[in-house]
């Protein structure tokens, strides 16, 4: 145990890493400031995968890995869509996860707003149309705002998620 | 003998069912009007979800199946409609009236039955868990999955082995250079060439590049799911900057587009720096979580699966190695002469996977300094020719199995079995004497894809 303080202590905080440049930091202060304005000091997302490959849910994993560590910015994932302000929506849409991603919607507390996550939901991704995806969500669910990328590097979900908030 | 896939095929006037095992291929023949076949469940289980899902997508009658629920199509799905068979052309479907499905269940005074799912409390893909529970006691589970059925095997038919490449590798995004690999080794049968040494291993980097990002992700998240939540904050440091390293050698942090013929170079000083630091921090890593008594008792003897039960239900990779089975596509002289040795664990519960992955990570290590190579070469392909062709590759999860009927220079049927296919039906044999408190923890320790496994 006490190797493992000792390396704690050695490596620091990794988020001042070089290789994150000052954007990252304004928009650090950026974004903190817009969500204690509009969200009373807090985002709650809920995450929901309407068929995606897995990549997204891993970049959004990552980001709260101590590289990018999100919720310092008050901004976290919830475990319930009746919890939630943001349904992050990943994957294409497909015939049988549709019925119950417009449920989960519907638990959501109003106001609400679904932001779509990666090239999938809007159908951008290289995954064709079948008779077992339900086409573009913008055609199922009031999209807010897209954040593009195959998959969207965290980084990006980040830059994203505070252009979000800055057109609301 | 060990059943690997089993999956039909429309040909001409008969459906064809093809059954692979680790030895041979068996080949049967159904005539179309009255398409039955015998179950195979009763000397190995998991070919009821091969069965379930050949009866959905052409509608081939199992005849002596104990369980002929439909599995990929769900409340919703019109009923009489069978996807795979080539007559079936149409783009979208209308929902029909619902239809329950039913669950396993067992029942009994006191007994209740837990729901959890398709959406989950947490960044997961979906998938559908039903318990029956005495108390806190896991009586008996079912796994219902393909929420995330997109139908790729269809999609992918018509298109040529080039076209479809993009889809291939985003069919399980963690999985993604496996498949990849998967599909370069169905490009080199099928155009007659070889890969020279060069490529093929660095190749076999990438592959195990991904397998150490996988493993380095489950181990922070599996002591997470055990409340230790300090070990993710430092796995996940490390795979984060494995996911860097494949980002910088690829341009992109999945690897999609990695797998190519063309020739590639690395920069090795700073590729062998890097793994200089990954051994000192994996050792520093490991030193420390098996010093962590709380943790291993949440570990050891939870989620047991025995290795009689896990020959019987075919299982694959992780999985089997830790319940001492010795499978491992891995086991021959090209990776054997790279360092490959063979890991195996004997009791089988999570403190066995968990240790799997850490001796898997460190073997990892070793032939990612072997496999390091300058350049790559760039092949020319020779031409494609029609034929049927398979092939085998051990992702991080466990074995993959792909194959590809190739008919006028495009796909005829494309089939492929992720290694969590099988997995996934082992998994209800982990829980009974077990709380349900355990089963994310259960659950996480195998780390299975939905994605692969829905296609």
């Amino acid at each position: 145990m006490i190797r493992f303080w000792n390396r704690r202590f050695r490596t620091g905080i990794l988020t001042e890493n070089p290789e994150f440049d000052k954007e990252m930091q304004t928009i650090r202060k950026e974004m903190k400031d817009l969500v204690k304005k509009r969200f009373a000091g807090s985002l709650a997302i809920r995450m929901v995968d309407s068929g995606s490959c897995n990549a997204c849910e891993a970049e959004c994993n990552a980001l709260s890995n101590p590289y990018y560590d999100l919720e310092r910015l008050g901004i976290y994932f919830v475990a319930s869509p009746r919890h939630a302000d943001v349904m992050l929506l990943s994957g294409v849409m497909t015939f049988n996860m549709t019925p119950h991603v417009l449920d989960a919607y519907k638990q959501m507390p109003e106001p609400k707003w679904v932001i779509s996550l990666g090239a999938c939901p809007v159908m951008e991704a290289p995954f064709e149309q079948t008779f077992a995806i339900k086409g573009p969500a913008t055609a199922h669910l009031p999209i807010a705002y897209h954040i593009p990328g195959c998959p969207p590097e965290p980084i990006e979900i980040i830059r994203g998620l505070l252009a979000f908030l800055k057109g609301i | 003998m060990r059943l690997i896939a089993r999956y039909a095929k429309e040909c001409e006037a008969h459906f064809e069912i093809i059954t692979v095992w680790d030895t041979k291929i068996e080949k049967e023949s159904v005539p179309k009007h009255d398409p039955r076949i015998k179950t195979l469940t009763k000397q190995h289980p998991a070919a009821i979800w091969f069965e379930r899902k050949m009866h959905d997508d052409y509608g081939i009658i199992i005849e002596d199946a104990f369980d002929n629920r439909p599995l990929v199509h769900q409340e919703y799905f019109p009923s009489a409609i069978h996807p795979m068979q080539k007559a079936f052309q149409a783009k979208s479907i209308t929902p029909s009236d619902y239809k329950p499905y039913k669950y396993e269940t067992i029942g009994g005074d006191g007994v209740f039955e837990v729901a959890v799912g398709p959406i989950h409390a947490g960044i997961i893909e979906p998938g559908h868990f039903q318990f029956s529970q005495a108390g806190e006691d896991i009586l008996h589970q079912e796994v219902r999955h393909f929420y995330k059925y997109r139908a790729i095997e269809k999609m992918l038919e018509g298109k040529t082995l080039q076209a479809a490449k993009p889809i291939i590798e985003r069919i399980s995004g963690n999985e993604s250079i496996a498949y990849q690999i998967a599909w370069r080794d169905i490009v080199l049968q099928a155009t007659r060439s070889e890969l020279p040494e060069q490529s093929r291993k660095y190749h076999a980097l990438l592959l195990e590049l991904e397998r150490m990002i996988h493993h380095l992700t489950d181990l922070g998240f599996i002591p997470n799911d055990a409340g230790f939540g300090a070990a993710l904050a430092f796995a996940s440091k490390l795979s984060e900057e494995a996911r860097r390293q494949l980002q910088r050698l690829t341009g992109h942090r999945f690897g999609f587009g990695a797998i190519d013929f063309e020739s590639h170079t690395m920069q090795t000083e700073v590729w062998l720096h890097y793994l200089e630091t990954l051994e000192e921090e994996l050792a520093l890593f490991e030193a420390w979580i098996i010093d962590i008594p709380s943790l291993w008792d949440r570990f050891d003897t939870t989620g047991i699966l025995k290795a009689k039960k896990a020959k019987k239900y075919d299982t694959v990779g992780i999985i089997a190695r830790a319940s001492g089975l010795t499978l491992d596509r891995r086991d021959e002289p090209f990776y054997q002469t790279h360092g490959f040795v063979l890991q195996t664990e004997s009791s089988g519960d999570v403190a066995a996977r968990y240790k799997m992955r850490l001796k898997e990570a460190r073997n990892t290590l070793t032939m990612l300094r072997n496999f390091t190579v300058e350049t790559s070469e760039a092949i020319t392909l020779h031409t494609l020719q029609d034929g049927e062709y398979f092939s085998f590759v051990e992702s991080a999860i466990g074995e993959l199995f792909m194959s590809v009927e190739i008919k006028d220079g495009v796909i005829e049927r494309f089939f492929v079995r992720d290694p969590s296919f099988v997995n996934w039906q082992a998994l209800h044999l982990m829980m009974p004497d077990n709380i349900i408190a355990d089963f994310p923890l259960i659950n996480k320790s195998c780390d299975l894809s939905y994605a692969g496994n829905d296609l």
